[in-house]
């Protein structure tokens, strides 16, 4: 079954390199999601192993087939684009039915095939219809559809729902979970939207620059940041992350944040810091809780005054001024509609959410 | 290596076209210049002398009448400017002044769909001295118009750009109009807002704005100018004498009225020359026009 | 804090009502300036039509802009059916059934050659894509002297000169350039999503043409198609010298009618002539006048 490889692949336009030596193996039934920032490559190579782009060098495989001189249509997968593509012309039945152009089947199995992914994406009332009088919706579900009459074991997704509004993409995204655990299929799916690629993934890759900045889990990326890309990159509000010096005291490691010294003697570090290394703290906003809420001898306490507050109706945050920078810290809503700029906050974070990077090679220390 | 069949099918499809643009259009350009070297006259010959190869290109421009061609092509084209300039004021004020746009520019464009010489006879009939307008106006008792413009050689010319004026203004109106449509409806608003003049308006904004537009079509002008051929034949047919003479119809006539093929293709080797002259510009306008577009975006 | 639900607005009249604004003194002008710039394009227009339905013995006495007393069809039937044109006197049907007869197989050829060559520049990756739009760029703005002799002499060599065939050939030749940077420039703003979806659906370069390309160009097809009868229909210089005696367009013929008249000019058999000619275009352009105007700016700045 289908056990997506790339091996050493560069993609060059010119003189401009998109895609530096990149290696990535996807496992068979895996939901992969390729997430990074606009410009990071992850489409490039989603196109790469469509088939839409050639490769400068390097080997794509799928299956243990070398596909990397095939065409599209023969490369045994199926894709759904961020606009949909669908055929303006044709009914939504002609587009998926066009879906099978290239498969030379009878007509009875192109019927089947059809009815099938029509029932299973609840479109059977819309066959006749033309994609201009479809709603958003609607049309995903099409798109979706011409994707798996096909029977392909790996799809591909194209920031399928950017352009669907909030609610709509909730429900979508929760449909393509569902139809991925139906099918067993092997799915590649780009984005830039976290919350996608943390809920529906089983791995997610981290890209920026050309480049696979950490391949791993939903869970591990976000409680183990390979690097500083990936620590400011995942997580909304972003983690806090501050330069600071380490020094040696008779506890062990701390180092200077703002003025306040922080334990560093319990933190696991892969590789610790001597004294007087440039590393940079990271600390996510949503760990920060009242003092008394974190355990006293693992926490880390905070006094700091507060610069302004932002509501987003079940949650707040709030920025506390720490040195001359500012401190993005999780509060409880209720209490902060009674606070004033300048009141000075109390919080407390738990030493073992700490995060330590390297400030010269921005790796996890 | 596998073949792509995905590769080679658009270049398969390319083929006739590919074939025609080096058969009909480069080959053949290269034929009628290599024409233009040789001393062909009524058939065509392919020896060339290189000691006189110029010799066409030299009796040409001591022929009378490819002076007048030359001089006429740039009093043509001068004239011809009016169109763009009418057109301009027209499509200004058909997109100021909302009411009836519709019935206005059909009637304006109308003229376009007309052939050339459908024009010509209608324009030559108009300037008929006994039956024409010239007839109905000394009727009225203005004895002293002279509408008579085609039979003297000093007005001829005038003719021709009157009907031709007549007959392109409502192409440029056309092309005017969606280039003021392009300009942002803020534009005007905000000019609204700061109280700006009329004249202001236009002279210092819209008309800056338009640059692209207005290069445009003086360039296309141009271009039309050199293949002036129709409107020459249905007016004038060159006269009277050769004072309408074209390059266009010089190059006719060289071919089908002195049976000349080398003459020919030497007139009409100046008239690409002509052509290029003009079409550089257009090269680099789009050239820029993609830079800017590139520098905004 | 008190909840504020907001009412339903009652129907009643204004309490500022303001009168309704008359036509300003500028819009009056202009629409007046804009009022005799239509009557200069009308006249010609109006002064054929009423020449058209005179008798001669109106014309002659001198008033033009008169309306044509009696009214006769006469001229009319005569420019269509015996007006001379150097030694023949069978009118202007000739040349449109020629006309007739070059349109068809020239709109055929020209579409399928460009809309094709169009789709392959503009959809395909073809490397030498680039430069093969910059030489079609300069041949669309080639004068037609430079390379009529070279084509005459290969449609002489083909044995087409001439003839119909011949002619309609040529058309679809020299259109080809400009037409091909129509289309391509069309199908350039298909969304490249749905040519990638295709690509992976079908990968076939016929099929996704007429599969999905072709429905989809209806309306550059309808715009390419008008602006290509328009010229076709009024050349006169391709049709005057690939036309052979008898295969003239009827232009052609329409100038032959004028232009070698001996003796006194049968001026309301003129104008019969020219509106006969005329009308097929005009018939278009007030019917379809929308996808005319989109054609010749097409046409024009291929941007």
């Amino acid at each position: 079954m289908p056990r997506v490889v790339f091996e050493d692949i560069i993609k060059q336009y010119g003189r401009l390199t998109v895609l530096k030596h990149l290696d990535l193996e996807i496992e068979d039934g895996e939901f992969l999601v390729l997430l990074g920032p606009s410009g990071c490559g992850k489409t490039t190579l989603l196109n790469l192993l469509a088939g839409l782009l050639d490769v400068t060098a390097g080997r794509i495989s799928i299956g243990g087939r070398d596909v990397t001189d095939l065409d599209p249509k023969d490369r045994g997968l199926a894709m759904v684009f961020q606009s949909y593509a669908l055929y303006p012309t044709k009914t939504v039945y002609g587009n998926l039915k066009f879906g099978l152009a290239a498969a030379k089947l009878d007509k009875a199995e192109v019927e089947r095939r059809i009815a099938w992914a029509a029932k299973l994406l609840q479109i059977e009332p819309l066959l006749n219809r033309k994609p201009a009088q479809l709603s958003g919706g609607q049309r995903q579900r099409v798109a979706i559809g011409r994707a798996l009459v096909k029977n392909v074991g790996v799809f591909l997704f194209d920031e399928p729902l950017s352009n669907l509004d909030a609610k709509l993409r909730t429900e979508m995204r929760l449909e393509i979970k569902k139809l991925h655990d139906e099918l067993k299929s092997t799915v590649v799916y780009v984005t830039h939207d976290q919350i996608e690629a943390m809920t529906m993934a089983t791995r997610i890759a981290v890209m920026d620059g050309g480049v696979i900045q950490q391949f791993g889990t939903p869970d591990d990326i976000y409680s183990r940041p390979h690097n500083l890309f990936v620590a400011g990159f995942i997580g909304a509000p972003a983690m806090n992350l501050r330069p600071a010096r380490v020094k040696s005291t008779p506890a062990g490691l701390a180092a200077n944040l703002g003025g306040l010294t922080l334990n560093l003697s319990s933190y696991g570090f892969v590789q610790a810091p001597g004294e007087g290394d440039e590393i940079v703290v990271g600390l996510r906003p949503e760990h920060f809780g009242a003092p008394g809420a974190v355990p006293d001898g693992e926490a880390i306490h905070f006094e700091l005054p507060l610069q302004h507050g932002e509501r987003t109706g079940g949650d707040a945050t709030g920025y506390l001024r720490l040195g001359d920078g500012l401190l993005a810290v999780r509060i409880d809503p209720e209490a902060i509609g009674g606070l004033r700029q300048g009141d000075r906050v109390s919080v407390g974070f738990p030493a073992a959410k700490l995060h330590i990077f390297d400030a010269r090679s921005g790796l996890r220390l | 290596m596998i073949v792509r069949w995905s590769r080679w099918s658009p270049q398969v499809a390319l083929i006739p076209a590919v074939v025609v643009a080096l058969v009909a259009f480069i080959g053949a350009i290269g034929w009628t210049v290599l024409l233009s070297l040789t001393r062909s006259r009524r058939f065509p010959e392919y020896v060339i002398d290189w000691s006189e190869w110029s010799r066409q290109y030299e009796r040409l421009f001591k022929d009378s009448g490819w002076e007048i061609a030359l001089k006429n092509l740039l009093v043509l084209g001068l004239g011809s400017c009016l169109a763009i300039v009418f057109g301009f004021v027209l499509a200004a004020l058909i997109d100021r002044e909302k009411r009836g746009e519709g019935i206005f520019r059909t009637i304006f464009l109308y003229p376009l769909a007309v052939s050339l010489i459908v024009t010509g006879v209608a324009w030559r009939w108009m300037f008929n001295p006994t039956l024409g307008v010239q007839a109905f106006l000394h009727a009225l008792g203005l004895t002293w118009v002279n509408f008579n413009w085609l039979a003297s050689g000093e007005t001829a010319m005038y003719g021709i750009i009157l009907a031709s004026v007549w007959q392109g203004s409502g192409f440029y109106m056309a092309l005017m109009l969606a280039g003021l449509k392009s300009i942002n409806s803020e534009i005007w608003s905000a000019a609204r807002l700061d109280g700006v003049s009329f004249w202001r308006l236009y002279a210092e904004i819209i008309i800056p704005m338009m640059k692209f537009t207005f290069l445009t079509c003086a360039i296309l002008l141009s271009l039309g100018v050199v293949k002036a051929y129709d409107i020459v034949v249905a007016m004038t047919n060159g006269g009277p004498g050769q004072t309408t003479w074209v390059p266009a119809y010089f190059t006719i006539n060289a071919y089908w009225a002195k049976s000349n093929l080398g003459y020919a293709s030497a007139a009409a080797v100046i008239m690409l020359a002509i052509t290029l002259a003009i079409f550089l510009p257009l090269v680099m306008l789009t050239a820029w026009r993609e830079r800017a577009r590139e520098a905004r975006g | 804090m008190s909840l504020t639900i907001a009412e339903a607005p009652v129907e009643r009249a204004p309490l500022f009502p303001r009168k309704k604004k008359g036509i300003t003194p500028r819009s009056i002008a202009i629409l007046v300036f804009l009022a005799i710039c239509a009557a200069f394009f009308c006249v010609p227009l109006y002064v054929i039509v009423t020449t058209s339905f005179k008798t001669m013995d109106q014309i002659r006495q001198g008033d033009i802009f008169s309306l044509p007393l009696p009214l006769t069809f006469d001229a009319w039937w005569n420019a269509w059916d015996s007006a001379c044109s150097g030694i023949r006197c069978d009118g202007l049907k000739v040349g449109f059934w020629n006309s007739m007869a070059i349109l068809f197989p020239s709109l055929a050829l020209s579409l399928a050659l460009s809309s094709v060559t169009g789709y392959a520049l503009a959809l395909w990756n073809v490397k030498w894509a680039n430069a093969f739009l910059f030489i079609l760029f300069m041949c669309a703005f080639v004068p037609f002297q430079i390379i009529m002799i070279p084509l005459i002499i290969l449609s002489s060599g083909l044995k087409v000169y001439g003839t119909v065939w011949g002619i309609a050939i040529v058309h679809a030749v020299l259109s080809m350039p400009i037409l091909t940077l129509i289309f391509r420039n069309y199908y350039k703003g298909i969304p490249h999503e749905i040519m990638s979806a295709a690509m992976m659906d079908s990968g076939s370069f016929w099929r996704i043409f007429v599969e999905i390309i072709l429905p989809m160009s209806a309306n550059i097809l309808i715009v390419v198609l008008i602006l290509q009868i328009t010229s076709i229909w009024n050349d006169f210089l391709i049709g005057l010298t690939f036309g052979g005696l008898g295969t003239q367009p009827m232009s052609v013929v329409l100038a032959n009618v004028v232009i070698t008249t001996t003796g006194e000019a049968a001026y309301n058999e003129n104008m019969a002539a020219a509106l006969l000619t005329a009308i097929p275009p005009l018939l278009i352009y007030f019917v379809l006048g929308r996808f005319f105007v989109q054609g010749i700016t097409a046409g024009a700045i291929k941007g």
